[in-house]
Protein backbone atom coordinates (compact mmCIF):
# COMPACT_ATOMS: atom_id res chain seq x y z
CA UNK A 1 0.00 0.00 0.00
CA UNK A 2 2.96 1.97 -0.39
CA UNK A 3 5.95 3.72 1.74
CA UNK A 4 5.24 3.29 5.48
CA UNK A 5 7.38 5.64 6.56
CA UNK A 6 8.81 8.67 4.57
CA UNK A 7 9.49 10.43 7.73
CA UNK A 8 13.41 9.46 7.00
CA UNK A 9 15.54 9.75 3.95
CA UNK A 10 15.63 7.07 1.85
CA UNK A 11 18.99 5.88 2.72
CA UNK A 12 17.67 5.10 5.98
CA UNK A 13 18.85 1.76 7.35
CA UNK A 14 21.68 1.27 4.35
CA UNK A 15 25.24 1.24 4.80
CA UNK A 16 26.47 4.51 2.86
CA UNK A 17 30.03 6.25 1.87
CA UNK A 18 30.16 9.94 2.86
CA UNK A 19 32.92 10.95 1.37
CA UNK A 20 34.06 14.87 2.80
CA UNK A 21 35.26 17.76 0.34
CA UNK A 22 38.75 17.26 3.39
CA UNK A 23 40.76 14.45 4.05
CA UNK A 24 37.91 12.27 5.98
CA UNK A 25 35.64 9.58 4.52
CA UNK A 26 33.14 8.21 6.44
CA UNK A 27 31.40 4.46 6.32
CA UNK A 28 28.22 3.63 8.38
CA UNK A 29 24.47 3.04 8.23
CA UNK A 30 22.29 6.44 7.26
CA UNK A 31 19.93 6.79 10.21
CA UNK A 32 18.45 10.04 8.10
CA UNK A 33 19.99 12.47 6.13
CA UNK A 34 18.30 16.53 5.31
CA UNK A 35 19.38 19.84 4.37
CA UNK A 36 22.01 20.23 7.04
CA UNK A 37 23.53 17.00 7.37
CA UNK A 38 23.98 13.41 7.01
CA UNK A 39 23.04 11.70 10.26
CA UNK A 40 25.20 7.68 10.50
CA UNK A 41 25.05 5.04 13.36
CA UNK A 42 27.44 2.78 13.92
CA UNK A 43 29.83 4.57 11.81
CA UNK A 44 34.18 4.52 11.52
CA UNK A 45 35.94 7.36 9.70
CA UNK A 46 39.36 7.49 7.54
CA UNK A 47 41.74 10.19 7.01
CA UNK A 48 43.04 10.16 3.69
CA UNK A 49 46.63 8.65 3.68
CA UNK A 50 46.47 7.05 7.53
CA UNK A 51 48.62 4.25 7.54
CA UNK A 52 49.66 4.17 4.18
CA UNK A 53 45.74 3.99 3.22
CA UNK A 54 43.94 6.27 0.34
CA UNK A 55 40.39 7.14 0.48
CA UNK A 56 39.81 4.53 -1.93
CA UNK A 57 41.38 1.94 -0.60
CA UNK A 58 40.23 1.90 2.54
CA UNK A 59 36.95 2.05 0.79
CA UNK A 60 37.83 -0.76 -1.23
CA UNK A 61 38.36 -2.28 1.46
CA UNK A 62 35.23 -1.40 3.86
CA UNK A 63 33.13 -2.67 1.15
CA UNK A 64 34.91 -6.46 1.70
CA UNK A 65 34.81 -6.61 5.14
CA UNK A 66 32.44 -4.09 6.68
CA UNK A 67 34.03 -1.76 9.71
CA UNK A 68 34.66 -1.70 12.88
CA UNK A 69 32.77 1.24 14.60
CA UNK A 70 33.95 4.06 16.02
CA UNK A 71 31.19 6.55 16.63
CA UNK A 72 27.70 5.48 17.94
CA UNK A 73 25.97 8.66 16.31
CA UNK A 74 27.70 11.10 13.87
CA UNK A 75 26.54 14.04 12.64
CA UNK A 76 28.04 14.96 9.24
CA UNK A 77 27.65 18.89 8.29
CA UNK A 78 26.35 18.38 4.70
CA UNK A 79 28.08 21.46 3.35
CA UNK A 80 31.07 19.37 4.01
CA UNK A 81 30.16 16.43 2.38
CA UNK A 82 31.04 15.81 -1.32
CA UNK A 83 29.40 12.36 -2.09
CA UNK A 84 26.83 9.67 -0.34
CA UNK A 85 27.04 6.42 -2.22
CA UNK A 86 25.65 3.01 -0.88
CA UNK A 87 28.87 1.20 0.53
CA UNK A 88 26.36 -2.36 -1.33
CA UNK A 89 27.22 -0.87 -4.76
CA UNK A 90 31.38 -0.67 -4.21
CA UNK A 91 30.98 -4.32 -2.41
CA UNK A 92 29.13 -5.58 -5.78
CA UNK A 93 31.87 -3.36 -8.20
CA UNK A 94 34.72 -4.85 -6.18
CA UNK A 95 32.90 -8.36 -6.65
CA UNK A 96 32.41 -7.58 -9.88
CA UNK A 97 35.74 -6.55 -10.88
CA UNK A 98 35.68 -2.67 -11.39
CA UNK A 99 35.86 -0.83 -8.40
CA UNK A 100 33.89 2.29 -8.46
CA UNK A 101 35.11 5.30 -7.68
CA UNK A 102 33.32 5.87 -4.18
CA UNK A 103 35.70 8.89 -3.43
CA UNK A 104 35.55 11.56 -5.36
CA UNK A 105 35.55 15.33 -5.06
CA UNK A 106 32.31 16.27 -6.94
CA UNK A 107 29.50 17.09 -5.21
CA UNK A 108 27.53 13.81 -5.69
CA UNK A 109 24.91 12.97 -3.53
CA UNK A 110 22.71 9.88 -4.56
CA UNK A 111 19.45 10.93 -1.91
CA UNK A 112 16.83 13.76 -2.24
CA UNK A 113 16.41 14.84 1.52
CA UNK A 114 13.14 13.83 3.25
CA UNK A 115 9.68 15.18 2.44
CA UNK A 116 8.26 17.50 4.71
CA UNK A 117 5.62 15.77 7.69
CA UNK A 118 1.73 16.72 6.63
CA UNK A 119 0.63 19.49 8.72
CA UNK A 120 -1.97 18.09 11.37
CA UNK A 121 -3.24 19.64 14.75
CA UNK A 122 -3.48 16.48 17.10
CA UNK A 123 -5.36 16.06 20.48
CA UNK A 124 -2.32 14.77 22.52
CA UNK A 125 -4.86 12.01 23.38
CA UNK A 126 -5.11 10.62 20.12
CA UNK A 127 -4.22 7.46 19.00
CA UNK A 128 -3.93 7.61 15.77
CA UNK A 129 -4.71 10.91 13.51
CA UNK A 130 -5.81 10.68 9.75
CA UNK A 131 -5.00 14.21 7.29
CA UNK A 132 -7.96 15.31 5.66
CA UNK A 133 -6.51 13.11 2.28
CA UNK A 134 -6.59 10.16 3.97
CA UNK A 135 -10.03 10.35 4.94
CA UNK A 136 -11.22 11.13 2.05
CA UNK A 137 -9.35 8.50 0.11
CA UNK A 138 -10.51 5.76 2.93
CA UNK A 139 -14.26 7.02 2.70
CA UNK A 140 -13.64 6.70 -1.67
CA UNK A 141 -12.44 3.48 -1.23
CA UNK A 142 -14.93 1.96 1.37
CA UNK A 143 -17.69 3.27 -1.24
CA UNK A 144 -17.30 -0.73 -2.38
CA UNK A 145 -17.44 -2.55 0.66
CA UNK A 146 -20.19 -3.51 2.73
CA UNK A 147 -22.57 -1.23 4.82
CA UNK A 148 -20.99 -1.15 8.50
CA UNK A 149 -17.16 -1.96 7.28
CA UNK A 150 -14.10 0.48 8.54
CA UNK A 151 -10.48 1.11 8.85
CA UNK A 152 -8.79 -1.49 10.72
CA UNK A 153 -5.13 -0.30 11.03
CA UNK A 154 -2.91 -2.93 13.10
CA UNK A 155 0.46 -4.39 13.58
CA UNK A 156 2.13 -8.01 12.71
CA UNK A 157 5.22 -8.96 13.36
CA UNK A 158 7.11 -9.36 10.32
CA UNK A 159 9.30 -7.11 7.85
CA UNK A 160 13.09 -6.32 7.94
CA UNK A 161 12.42 -3.70 11.03
CA UNK A 162 10.70 -6.23 12.47
CA UNK A 163 7.02 -4.67 12.69
CA UNK A 164 4.84 -4.29 9.83
CA UNK A 165 1.07 -1.80 9.77
CA UNK A 166 -1.48 -3.67 8.21
CA UNK A 167 -4.03 -1.67 6.73
CA UNK A 168 -7.63 -3.60 5.94
CA UNK A 169 -11.39 -3.13 5.77
CA UNK A 170 -13.29 -4.48 8.18
CA UNK A 171 -16.42 -4.87 10.65
CA UNK A 172 -15.88 -4.01 14.32
CA UNK A 173 -14.84 -6.85 16.41
CA UNK A 174 -15.27 -6.90 20.14
CA UNK A 175 -12.53 -5.38 22.59
CA UNK A 176 -11.81 -3.64 19.12
CA UNK A 177 -10.88 0.37 20.29
CA UNK A 178 -12.90 2.47 17.63
CA UNK A 179 -12.28 5.89 16.20
CA UNK A 180 -15.08 7.42 14.77
CA UNK A 181 -14.73 9.92 11.50
CA UNK A 182 -16.94 11.36 9.28
CA UNK A 183 -18.54 8.39 7.16
CA UNK A 184 -16.39 5.90 9.05
CA UNK A 185 -14.91 4.64 11.53
CA UNK A 186 -11.05 3.21 12.31
CA UNK A 187 -10.72 0.07 14.49
CA UNK A 188 -7.83 -1.11 15.75
CA UNK A 189 -6.91 -4.15 18.48
CA UNK A 190 -5.87 -3.29 21.58
CA UNK A 191 -2.21 -4.80 21.64
CA UNK A 192 -1.83 -2.65 17.98
CA UNK A 193 -2.18 0.71 19.96
CA UNK A 194 0.76 0.07 22.05
CA UNK A 195 2.75 0.36 18.93
CA UNK A 196 0.16 2.81 16.43
CA UNK A 197 -0.19 5.64 19.66
CA UNK A 198 0.88 8.88 17.79
CA UNK A 199 0.99 8.07 14.11
CA UNK A 200 -0.12 10.07 11.34
CA UNK A 201 -1.40 8.91 8.37
CA UNK A 202 -1.74 10.70 5.55
CA UNK A 203 -2.21 9.78 1.52
CA UNK A 204 -0.21 11.42 -0.69
CA UNK A 205 -1.83 11.37 -4.90
CA UNK A 206 0.01 12.39 -8.15
CA UNK A 207 2.78 10.92 -9.79
CA UNK A 208 4.95 11.34 -7.42
CA UNK A 209 2.55 10.17 -4.99
CA UNK A 210 2.97 7.33 -2.27
CA UNK A 211 -0.81 6.28 -1.41
CA UNK A 212 -0.79 5.84 2.15
CA UNK A 213 1.79 6.58 4.42
CA UNK A 214 2.47 6.72 7.66
CA UNK A 215 4.45 9.07 10.14
CA UNK A 216 5.44 7.49 13.40
CA UNK A 217 7.34 10.10 15.64
CA UNK A 218 7.73 6.25 18.19
CA UNK A 219 9.90 4.47 15.70
CA UNK A 220 13.37 4.38 16.43
CA UNK A 221 14.26 2.36 13.13
CA UNK A 222 12.45 2.40 9.96
CA UNK A 223 13.98 0.90 6.83
CA UNK A 224 14.11 1.72 3.37
CA UNK A 225 12.57 -1.14 2.28
CA UNK A 226 9.42 0.98 3.01
CA UNK A 227 7.03 -1.12 4.97
CA UNK A 228 8.05 -2.04 8.09
CA UNK A 229 9.63 -0.39 11.81
CA UNK A 230 10.71 -0.53 15.12
CA UNK A 231 10.14 1.14 18.25
CA UNK B 1 16.50 -4.68 24.26
CA UNK B 2 14.90 -8.27 22.86
CA UNK B 3 11.82 -7.92 20.77
CA UNK B 4 8.75 -9.42 21.76
CA UNK B 5 9.05 -13.54 21.72
CA UNK B 6 6.10 -13.53 19.45
CA UNK B 7 7.08 -10.70 17.18
CA UNK B 8 10.33 -12.61 16.71
CA UNK B 9 8.92 -16.16 15.79
CA UNK B 10 7.90 -15.64 12.73
CA UNK B 11 11.42 -14.58 11.64
CA UNK B 12 12.77 -17.36 13.27
CA UNK B 13 10.31 -19.80 11.54
CA UNK B 14 10.76 -18.34 8.27
CA UNK B 15 14.35 -20.17 8.38
CA UNK B 16 14.14 -22.98 10.41
CA UNK B 17 10.94 -23.98 7.84
CA UNK B 18 13.24 -24.41 5.36
CA UNK B 19 15.47 -26.76 7.93
CA UNK B 20 17.85 -23.84 9.44
CA UNK B 21 19.18 -25.37 12.27
CA UNK B 22 18.92 -22.62 15.07
CA UNK B 23 21.70 -22.20 17.83
CA UNK B 24 20.07 -20.89 20.65
CA UNK B 25 22.71 -20.84 23.43
CA UNK B 26 26.84 -20.45 23.00
CA UNK B 27 26.91 -24.62 23.66
CA UNK B 28 25.00 -24.93 20.47
CA UNK B 29 27.04 -23.15 18.32
CA UNK B 30 30.37 -24.81 19.51
CA UNK B 31 28.64 -28.17 19.09
CA UNK B 32 27.71 -27.07 15.59
CA UNK B 33 31.36 -25.39 14.73
CA UNK B 34 32.78 -28.91 16.59
CA UNK B 35 31.71 -30.54 13.45
CA UNK B 36 34.34 -29.88 10.82
CA UNK B 37 34.98 -31.18 8.24
CA UNK B 38 33.11 -30.69 5.25
CA UNK B 39 31.07 -27.39 4.74
CA UNK B 40 28.78 -25.30 7.08
CA UNK B 41 26.78 -22.22 7.26
CA UNK B 42 26.13 -19.81 9.77
CA UNK B 43 22.95 -17.05 9.03
CA UNK B 44 23.18 -14.07 11.59
CA UNK B 45 19.27 -13.37 11.48
CA UNK B 46 18.17 -10.17 12.58
CA UNK B 47 14.85 -7.93 13.18
CA UNK B 48 16.23 -4.81 12.65
CA UNK B 49 17.11 -3.44 9.09
CA UNK B 50 16.59 -3.14 5.29
CA UNK B 51 18.06 -6.11 4.99
CA UNK B 52 17.20 -9.35 6.74
CA UNK B 53 13.46 -9.13 4.93
CA UNK B 54 15.18 -10.04 1.68
CA UNK B 55 17.94 -12.24 3.78
CA UNK B 56 15.83 -14.90 4.97
CA UNK B 57 13.52 -15.76 1.37
CA UNK B 58 17.19 -15.13 -0.20
CA UNK B 59 18.65 -17.83 2.00
CA UNK B 60 15.30 -19.86 1.40
CA UNK B 61 16.26 -19.73 -2.37
CA UNK B 62 19.42 -20.68 -2.30
CA UNK B 63 18.99 -23.48 -0.79
CA UNK B 64 16.61 -24.96 -2.98
CA UNK B 65 20.17 -25.24 -4.83
CA UNK B 66 21.77 -28.56 -5.95
CA UNK B 67 25.21 -27.70 -4.34
CA UNK B 68 24.70 -26.13 -1.03
CA UNK B 69 26.42 -26.46 2.53
CA UNK B 70 26.08 -30.11 4.21
CA UNK B 71 25.49 -28.10 8.03
CA UNK B 72 23.38 -24.83 7.89
CA UNK B 73 22.62 -23.31 11.44
CA UNK B 74 21.67 -19.43 12.15
CA UNK B 75 21.91 -17.48 15.23
CA UNK B 76 19.51 -14.65 16.19
CA UNK B 77 21.17 -11.03 16.41
CA UNK B 78 19.45 -9.14 19.51
CA UNK B 79 17.70 -12.21 21.01
CA UNK B 80 20.05 -15.05 21.37
CA UNK B 81 22.89 -12.50 22.31
CA UNK B 82 25.12 -15.47 23.84
CA UNK B 83 25.06 -17.42 20.71
CA UNK B 84 25.61 -14.57 18.62
CA UNK B 85 28.87 -13.88 20.33
CA UNK B 86 30.08 -16.65 19.90
CA UNK B 87 29.32 -17.31 16.60
CA UNK B 88 31.12 -14.38 15.45
CA UNK B 89 34.03 -15.54 17.35
CA UNK B 90 34.82 -18.14 14.69
CA UNK B 91 34.66 -15.32 12.24
CA UNK B 92 36.14 -12.97 14.47
CA UNK B 93 38.44 -10.67 11.92
CA UNK B 94 35.12 -9.87 10.57
CA UNK B 95 33.53 -6.41 11.76
CA UNK B 96 30.10 -7.74 12.87
CA UNK B 97 27.30 -6.72 11.42
CA UNK B 98 23.79 -8.31 10.88
CA UNK B 99 21.91 -10.49 9.21
CA UNK B 100 25.21 -11.93 7.59
CA UNK B 101 26.08 -14.82 6.21
CA UNK B 102 29.68 -16.70 6.73
CA UNK B 103 30.59 -19.99 5.12
CA UNK B 104 32.70 -22.39 6.60
CA UNK B 105 34.75 -25.20 5.04
CA UNK B 106 36.53 -27.58 7.05
CA UNK B 107 35.73 -25.27 10.02
CA UNK B 108 37.70 -22.30 7.95
CA UNK B 109 35.49 -19.39 7.29
CA UNK B 110 36.17 -19.47 3.34
CA UNK B 111 33.16 -16.65 2.20
CA UNK B 112 31.56 -14.01 4.75
CA UNK B 113 28.12 -11.79 3.41
CA UNK B 114 28.03 -8.40 5.42
CA UNK B 115 24.74 -6.46 6.13
CA UNK B 116 25.91 -4.01 3.18
CA UNK B 117 26.17 -6.89 0.18
CA UNK B 118 22.19 -7.49 1.05
CA UNK B 119 20.69 -3.98 2.06
CA UNK B 120 19.33 -3.07 -1.13
CA UNK B 121 19.27 -6.61 -2.80
CA UNK B 122 16.40 -8.83 -3.79
CA UNK B 123 16.21 -12.49 -2.52
CA UNK B 124 16.74 -13.44 -5.83
CA UNK B 125 19.88 -11.63 -6.38
CA UNK B 126 21.08 -12.74 -3.17
CA UNK B 127 20.29 -16.26 -3.64
CA UNK B 128 21.99 -15.87 -7.00
CA UNK B 129 25.37 -14.59 -4.94
CA UNK B 130 24.85 -17.57 -2.76
CA UNK B 131 24.65 -20.02 -5.08
CA UNK B 132 28.19 -19.29 -6.74
CA UNK B 133 29.59 -19.18 -3.98
CA UNK B 134 28.26 -22.93 -2.82
CA UNK B 135 29.03 -24.03 -6.15
CA UNK B 136 32.36 -22.88 -5.94
CA UNK B 137 33.14 -23.96 -2.40
CA UNK B 138 30.87 -26.93 -1.57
Amino acid sequence: MGTFHNDKSELHGITVVVDTKGAKVFVGRCDDMDDASVILLDADEHEDGKGGKSKQQYVERAAKFGVWKKHERLVIPRAEVASVHRLGEVFQAVHGGTVANAVQPAAKVIAEPKPAAPPVTKDANTIVTLTPNAQVEVKRLLGDEKPGAGLRLSVKGGGCSGLVYKLEFDAKKDGDVEIPYAGFSLFMDKKSTIYLRGITLDHQKGLQGKGFVFHNPNASNTCGCGESFSV
Amino acid sequence: MPYPEQMVEPMRAELTSAGVKELRSGADVDAFMADKPGTSMIIVNSVCGCAAGGARPGVKLALRHAKKPQRIATVFAGQDTEAVQKARGYFADVPPSSPSIAIFKDGELVHFVPRHAIEGRGPEQIAQDLTKVFDEVC
